[in-house]
């Protein structure tokens, strides 16, 4: 049966779920990852949009924002597609299906940001998309070049003493897992954060952070 | 064999290298995109390169990822530039005014002679592609009326498998002609579909 070559990084795992040589798995790591994500999908299904309230400057004035739930309908189911996507990633036990999720997250990162009717942000959402769609290329790239060196993209395999991962493969899988969680450089530069809606915005700064986490595992495992 | 992997690998960074140069040089939003597609396309080469039939069922999800992005960046475009406008007919080709009719009727005939759910198949592309090309209002109740109709044969038919099963040639004929109608009537929804006013 399938064994965890190494458990000094990740710890033991708890659950292997085997599809032929590709292995979806938890270990006590991923499992914490995928427990972190699935609370804030959870978050995005059952919360309502912030309501703002503005301040006049300079006086006692204020006024409350009108926000209704439908307004943020599309904002709110990217961010649900955002969260199942890293839920995939998070689980996922081969190379090429990590790339794909992560690259599921890039686009649905791009539908958040976008949701917004303003130059400003989606001025910073065009630059993102570019630089989202660009870091496909090593991401696949790696991907590619892992599956011809080694003839396999499992990762239970490739985790194992016998197969050694070329560096440069290893290299582009952070640049392209680097170029798709880019996200919230972008958020803090169009400052949407500001804008309304905030609590689905969050998903673009957890499934980022998730993303980092999982590839440098997968990085240090091969 | 190790050789040519190699001299592959090294004419796609080669290329990586141009096109990333290419992007950091250009300043028009437009040409940017095409640009990145252009990029895109070396991904799906370095995935080529590994020349196995693995590769070609790789190949087809990264290009599925690389359009769904592409599509995303250009419809923020669009949206950005204020380039967006409902048009007022989605379609305007001669033919389009002209052959419906015909080939209509000649995919409906073809699809009646066929019966069945393929026959329906059939029937139902041909009234698709009459209610695309000459719009589609006021027939949904016509298309309910005959979705019933159908549903009622149906359990026509089934009452004589079941009471006269010695006519069964009779009720496969009534739920032949019925399953033709259902399927015909579900798939001429899908000509309907454009985003009209009564949709």
């Amino acid at each position: 049966m399938f064994e965890l070559p190494v458990t000094t990084i990740e710890g033991p795992e708890l659950f292997v779920l085997e599809f032929g040589d590709i292995v979806n798995y938890f270990t006590v790591y991923t499992a914490v990852l995928f427990t972190f994500a699935l609370l804030f999908t959870i978050l995005v299904i059952i919360s309502r949009p912030e309501r703002q309230v503005d301040f006049a400057f300079g006086g006692d004035a204020f006024y409350t924002k009108d926000i209704t739930p439908g307004q943020f309908r599309f904002q709110r189911f990217m961010a649900l597609a955002c969260g199942m996507a890293t839920l995939g990633a998070m689980m996922s036990g081969d190379v090429f299906n990590f790339t794909l999720f992560t690259s599921m997250v890039g686009i649905t990162n791009i539908g958040i940001v976008a949701a917004y009717r303003n130059r400003h942000v989606l001025n910073a959402a065009f630059q993102y998309g570019i630089v989202a769609m660009i870091a496909t290329v090593p991401l696949f790239g790696s991907a590619a070049i892992i599956l011809a060196t080694t003839g396999t993209l499992s990762m239970w395999a490739l985790f194992g003493p016998a197969i050694a991962v070329p560096l440069v493969a290893k290299i582009f899988l952070v640049l392209g897992v680097m170029g798709e969680g880019m996200a919230p450089f972008y958020v803090a530069k169009a400052e949407i954060t500001r804008a309304p809606g905030a609590p689905y915005v969050l998903m673009i700064h957890v499934s980022s952070l998730l993303l980092f986490l999982r590839v440098v595992e997968i990085v240090i495992s091969m | 064999m190790e050789g040519i992997y190699a001299f592959g690998l090294l004419a796609v960074f080669a290329s990586i290298v141009i096109g990333f140069w290419a992007l950091v040089r250009e300043n028009d939003d437009l040409h940017r995109i095409l640009l990145t597609d252009l990029a895109e396309i070396l991904a799906l080469a370095l995935i080529a390169l590994v020349a196995t039939d693995l590769a070609e069922a790789l190949i087809l999800p990264g290009l599925v990822v690389g359009i769904s992005e592409l599509m995303a960046i250009s419809e923020v475009f669009l949206v950005r530039e204020g380039l967006v406008r409902q048009p007022e007919r989605m379609l305007q080709i001669e033919v389009m005014d002209s052959a419906p009719g015909l080939l209509a009727l000649a995919l409906v005939g073809y699809g009646i002679l066929l019966s069945g759910f393929s026959g329906g198949a059939v029937a139902g592309i041909g009234v698709i592609f009459y209610f695309v090309c000459k719009g589609h209002d006021e027939r949904f109740a016509l298309l309910e009326t005959l979705s019933g109709y159908a549903w009622a044969m149906w359990i026509v038919a089934f009452f004589i498998f079941m009471l006269l099963p010695q006519y069964w040639f009779f009720g496969v004929l009534i739920a032949g002609a019925a399953i033709l109608l259902k399927v015909a009537g579900k798939m001429s929804l899908v000509g309907t579909m454009r985003g009209g006013a009564n949709v």
